[in-house]
């Protein structure tokens, strides 16, 4: 149970396919640390294993009384998650903990379920749309390696410096 | 370490950036932002980037003349004093698009309202496409003093209507995932 330090850009651990979760030792100890280091920033919905330096296919979200968001999963972590469904692409600006100074737009699917394994063992599907949907994407881009930054298009339309945590 | 601001304007064709961005290295230079476009067949560089206090703008003006001359290139340097990262900002980010028949004077009036109302353009891209009857299209990022937003909206929405164009304004802000 630890807060622990999110990694940025260009921690190499950021570009790496996570393994998955599989039962391993050190699960139930990440499950926690990853929430109480969503919980500890403000403005964060999500975090992904391996931005405390866990290649590990596990993240967490929780959109609670967030003003964009419309479903509304309460808290959510999964292992080694996977989509099942996504619906039609709506572009949206999104920044991330690990990449401090930018945002950017980045397409995603309005819709997505996504379902995976509870650190108590059973299976979980969450069905979410509007910033639910677009959280639990930029979450398994994580597990995959992927950042936002690589789903932008166009650094002059889509890329923006963000002005709010300098 | 001193910055400069560059400006790099001429007839697009392969190796412009390379050229270009191989005598800032050389020079010592190290590039920070940058936006790099072709508007109507022109390339058109803008760069700010660090280099060395000894090495004066019109030095760096000067080593970058040949590659000019060879690509025909009208090249600027001026020396930046300020810290380009810390611009004034607070507000909300807006997105703007307006749109309609191609006439003199869109941008300005646009601008002109906006401006009226402290919103900061942060960035501004226009297109003007189709013959014989021209289409303007312009695509704002802005930064709304908080408050403000619904008489900007209104304002904007006025303006477009005495130039007979199309708007859109809605909000743009990131959520931090």
């Amino acid at each position: 149970m630890a807060v622990r330090p999110v990694l940025r850009l260009p921690a190499p651990a950021l570009k790496a396919v996570a393994r998955p979760v599989d039962g391993a030792a050190e699960a139930a100890t990440l499950a926690a640390d990853l929430v109480d280091t969503m919980r500890a920033y403000d403005h964060c919905v999500g975090l992904a294993a391996p931005q405390i330096g866990v290649g590990l296919r596990a993240f967490c979200m929780d959109v609670t009384g967030h003003p964009k968001a419309r479903s509304c999963a309460g808290l959510v972590v999964l292992f080694d998650p996977r989509v099942v469904d996504a619906g039609v692409p709506v572009v949206a600006r999104e920044g991330c903990m690990s990449v401090p100074d930018l945002t950017g737009n980045v397409a995603r699917p309005a819709t997505v379920a996504v379902e995976g394994t509870t650190p108590e063992g059973t299976t979980r599907l969450v069905e979410a749309d509007a910033i639910e949907a677009r959280a639990l994407l930029h979450e398994l881009d994580h597990l995959d390696g992927l950042l936002f930054l690589d789903r932008v298009t166009s650094a002059a339309t889509d890329l923006f410096r963000r002005r709010q945590y300098r | 370490m001193a910055r400069f601001a560059l400006s790099v304007f001429g007839r697009d064709r392969p190796g412009i950036v390379a050229a270009v961005t191989r005598v800032l290295a050389d020079a010592g230079c190290n590039l920070e932002d940058t936006s790099m476009t072709i508007l109507r067949g022109h390339f058109a560089m803008m760069l700010v980037v660090t280099g060395a206090t000894e090495l004066g703008a019109a030095d760096l003006e000067a080593r970058l003349g040949p590659v000019a001359g060879r690509l025909d290139l009208q090249v600027g340097v001026r020396a930046v004093t300020d810290d380009v990262t810390a611009a004034a900002g607070g507000g909300a980010r807006y997105a703007a698009a307006v749109y309609g028949a191609d006439r003199p004077g869109l941008v300005a009036r646009v601008s002109e309202a906006l401006a009226a109302r402290q919103v900061n353009i942060i960035d501004l891209q226009t297109r003007v496409v189709g013959e014989p009857d021209p289409v303007y299209a312009m695509h704002f990022e802005l930064e709304v003093p908080s408050g403000r937003a619904d008489q900007v909206e209104t304002d904007l929405r006025s303006v477009a209507h005495e130039l007979g164009v199309e708007v859109s304004f809605h909000p743009d802000d990131a959520d931090v995932l």
